[in-house]
């Protein structure tokens, strides 16, 4: 054998081991306890991978037909450990640390990615997962999507503003329509809102139960709503039959009620967020020719 | 009312009764593991040099899942359903409860400021963090009771009605603290709220268990050290006074003990209902008021059926896992309505 | 062996007992007679060191009664109270055996004792009955078995507190209980015992102390205390003294 084919057989054999030993390191028995990074994980093609999810996973709807290992904060150690997993994946919530402790001796890698409403962190999250599921180039391509379509979305908001004024929003988080608390400042919901383009009247900090005579004050233009238990327009009915006050609003007088999935206001960004910003955002200045929906 | 069972018997049928929940509370769990690697594993975590395929998992699991959770249960309704008999021979009342002196109510408004606090006040330190919930809760049932105890002395003599009345009013000012900080919460910090006031025997560990299991085995010690003074005083206070016992003094002992075991056993496990109360009852409905045997024997009821509940709480919704406060209310409530029913018929 | 000397207490400001003297004497009934407010209760209360005395001294076998260890005094010293609490469905040999709680007699004897405080208070018929399945009545006299039980087999140096033990007892059990206390007195131990009936008071009893706010009205033999003016000026009651046929001590009657 001539020695450069002597040399490509050794080099093709060191790429095809190191290829093998990668291909071995990888997680093949997943758990996620977070929302939005199980829909991460999903939306990056591993949704075989996925052997259980916590009960902040609703979205999309195949992850509810998996095991459910309880709520982020409050992890079973056995539980757990009975799906045999390689891999838990969740946010900086998860927990109890003891539990994490327990599930670490028995093995089992633990992954704490960030759950912040943060362009960078949601970077490094998705490089990572994509890592983990052997396709680093998609998770790139992922990146760069959701990137652009932000860009466009930021860009559109910005001729909008320019051309009118940003309507004043409201969003409360009710159930059935009953105790609606609005969102404030330091939320996912307060990001939507400033970046779909319009102005979060709400002041205050986190969620917080408001009075209908302090609903009505604030004389929102729009009102989103995301119900816990109800969905579009028995949420809608269900909201005014309890809130009569909101009827004294601009939003309700003109019509402008919106309609959010809750489980975008939790577990920060998702892949369904810019899609979400858009029909926001086309809500909140009629008057403007939407933006075209990015692709699925 | 009478009598059903003798003493020996009822030691005899308890001691198994626990002897079986402890081994149900270290065979079965979420992950199954085959029988004998249990035991092989149990063996080798008692020191026998044992080897085979997949021990060390099963030794993993047992040794730092299983064995210190049946301990925490042990403890947990072991010092539980003793803190009841103190408490309900202190108000001479076979219907009352540990929380009467405001132990409870200091210990969630303790745990609602450890857990609420760490958000408010940009986290703990990091050497702390680990322990404040414990600590607080601790504290907070440890202050409480003490305030409950100042109040219903007087002129050197403590009136178990004025302290009655205190730890309702304690209670309901605890209460207000909890709201306070519950309207100052985030949505997930009050979820790991709620989650505490359910209690569970989730993610026990060695380093928290120690002081628990010491705090037991104090109380039970102690208490039964005094279980003929606690006799006497159900006969009345000056009664027992008058056959020479210093009533202030196990007032003290009694209330320092609840404190002491209670706060203890809510800091490593979060809120129980029921056991306090209803297992004391139901021994006092088979043997009889004598605390000689009373107290021991609700010391073993109270540690296995505390185990035989927890085993439901994680094995009913497995691999999640249900908060044991939810199933001790859940087969404690409707008993306790049945002895309202019955003992009203 | 239980004497005060001067005996003052008040009660929120208000004088409820004033400079009494009183003492028990072994062998001997010692009956507390007097209206409701007169001070008995409060009496036996500060006999047996549940009251603080505010003025003057209480001394059991000459030894003020505050500095006795509770054990120690417990096996010298026994209260029946007027009624009690107990809630608890302890067995009937388990109240009176509380009794011996102060002695560490050995089981067998106290169960030997418990029998016989069970005899004496004519309760030997409920052993082994719940406390809580028993009438009012049975249940004091389980109560006098416990007390009994406490100062077994009486004698000299031992002191019987009694507040009202009649108070629920059928005339039958009235005679038997206070015949009881009475042959108790006879072997040696010293019994105050606080009575409404006075007829009860003049048969059972060996002396006697009219109570009235606070003092002693009269005390002495029981002839000379239960006569016309001390009652009318105690309890405003106009009565007849008469002598019992048989027995000779007096009976009141009232007019």
């Amino acid at each position: 054998m001539r020695p450069s084919a002597r040399l490509a057989g050794l080099c093709a054999g060191l790429l095809f081991s190191h290829f093998l030993c990668a291909a071995e390191a990888l997680p093949q028995r997943w758990v996620s306890a977070g929302g939005s990074l199980s829909e991460w994980v999903v939306r990056l093609g591993g949704q075989d991978r996925l052997v259980g999810v916590d009960t902040t996973s609703q979205h999309p709807q195949g992850l509810r037909e998996l095991p459910s290992i309880g709520y982020q904060r409050q992890l079973s150690a056995e539980g757990i450990l009975a799906l045999h997993p390689d891999l838990l994946l969740g946010s900086e919530e998860m927990g109890p640390p003891p539990v994490l402790e327990q599930l670490q001796a028995a093995g089992v890698r633990i992954e704490r990615l960030s759950a912040r409403a943060d362009l960078d962190a949601l970077e490094a999250n998705l490089l990572h997962i994509g890592e983990w599921l052997g396709d680093r180039p998609g998770a790139e391509r992922a990146v760069a999507d959701y990137r652009k379509a932000l860009q466009q979305q930021a860009d559109w908001v910005a001729r909008a503003r320019a051309q009118g004024e940003s309507p004043k929003v409201l969003l409360v988080l009710g159930h059935a329509g009953s105790g609606p608390m609005a969102a404030g400042r330091d939320t996912v919901a307060d990001w939507l809102i400033e970046r779909a383009g319009g102005r979060n009247v709400a002041t205050h900090t986190g969620f917080k139960a408001l009075s209908g005579e302090a609903l009505t004050a604030l004389d929102p233009d729009v009102v989103i709503f995301a119900d816990r238990s109800l969905e579009g327009d028995a949420a809608r009915a269900a909201l005014l039959e309890q809130n009569p006050a909101l009827a004294a609003t601009r939003a309700v007088h003109d019509g402008r009620l919106l309609s959010l999935d809750p489980t975008l206001l939790v577990g920060g960004l998702g892949p369904r967020l810019p899609d979400s910003l858009a029909s926001l955002s086309a809500a909140f200045y009629p008057d403007q020719a939407p933006l075209p929906r990015p692709q699925p | 009312m009478t009598v059903v069972v003798r003493p020996r018997p009822l030691f005899v049928a308890l001691g198994l009764l626990l002897a079986l929940a402890i081994w149900l509370s270290l065979a079965l769990g979420p992950v199954s593991l085959p029988l004998g690697d249990t035991v092989r594993a149990g063996l080798r975590l008692l020191g026998m040099p044992l080897s085979g395929d997949g021990l060390a998992r099963a030794e993993l699991i047992l040794g730092q899942i299983r064995v210190p959770r049946t301990l925490l249960g042990l403890a947990v309704g072991g010092v539980l359903a003793l803190s009841g008999v103190a408490m309900q021979g202190l108000f001479r009342n076979p219907l009352a409860d540990p929380g009467l002196v405001g132990v409870s109510s200091g210990a969630a408004l303790g745990a609602a400021f450890a857990i609420v606090g760490a958000s408010l006040f940009g986290g703990w330190p990091a050497w702390l963090a680990p322990y404040v919930l414990s600590l607080s809760a601790f504290g907070g049932g440890l202050g409480v009771t003490w305030l409950v105890y100042r109040v219903g002395r007087r002129d050197g003599q403590t009136s178990v009605a004025t302290m009655l009345l205190a730890g309702i009013a304690l209670t309901a000012l605890a209460g207000a603290a909890i709201g306070l900080f519950t309207y100052l919460a985030d949505d997930a910090t009050l979820r790991t709220l709620t989650f505490w006031n359910l209690g569970s025997l989730n993610g026990a560990s060695y380093p928290r268990l120690w002081p628990l299991l010491l705090v037991t085995a104090a109380v039970a010690v102690w208490l039964p050290r005094r279980a003929t003074a606690l006799n006497a005083l159900l006969l009345g206070e000056s009664e027992a006074r008058h056959l020479g016992f210093d009533i202030e003094r196990i007032k003290r002992e009694l209330v320092f003990c609840t404190a002491l075991g209670v706060g203890a056993a809510v800091a490593a496990a979060g809120m129980i209902g029921f056991i306090g109360l209803v297992v004391p009852h139901l021994v006092r409905l088979l043997v009889g008021p004598d605390h000689r045997v009373l107290l021991p024997a609700s010391l073993l009821a109270g540690a296995a059926l505390l185990l035989l509940a927890d085993l439901l709480a994680r094995l009913l919704l497995a691999p999640a896992e249900l908060p044991i406060g939810i199933v001790t209310a859940l087969i404690g409530a409707p008993f306790f309505l049945f002895l309202l029913v019955r003992g009203r018929a | 062996m239980l004497r005060t000397e001067g005996l003052s207490v008040s009660r929120g400001g208000q004088s409820v007992l004033d400079g009494l003297d009183v003492e028990l004497r072994a062998g001997e009934v010692l009956g507390v007679l007097g209206p409701n407010g007169a001070g008995k209760s409060t009496l036996l209360a500060a006999l047996c060191g549940e009251l603080a005395v505010e003025a003057g001294r209480v001394e059991l076998a000459g030894r003020p009664l505050a500095d006795w260890p509770g054990p120690e005094r417990a096996r010298r010293l026994a209260v029946l109270p007027q009624s009690s609490s107990l809630s608890f469905a302890f067995r009937v040999e388990d109240v009176v055996g509380m009794g011996r709680l102060p002695h560490a007699s050995g089981r067998r004897r106290d169960e030997e004792i418990v029998g016989l405080a069970l005899e004496a208070a004519d309760a030997a018929y409920l052993h082994g009955r719940s406390y809580l399945a028993l009438s009012g009545g049975e249940r004091q006299r389980v109560h006098l078995a416990r007390v009994l039980a406490q100062l077994w087999p009486g004698g000299e140096g031992r002191v019987l507190l009694l507040d009202e033990p009649t108070s629920m007892l059928d005339p039958l059990h009235q005679h038997t209980t206070l015949q009881a206390v009475s042959d108790f007195a006879t072997q040696g131990a010293a019994v105050l015992v606080i009575l409404h009936d006075l007829n009860l008071a003049a048969r059972y009893c060996d002396r006697l102390v009219l109570l009235h706010e606070g003092r002693a009205h009269a005390s002495g033999a029981v002839d000379e205390v239960l006569r016309v003016e001390p009652l009318r000026a105690v309890f405003g009651l106009d009565v007849l003294v008469q002598r019992h046929p048989e027995r000779g001590h007096p009976l009141i009657v009232a007019r």
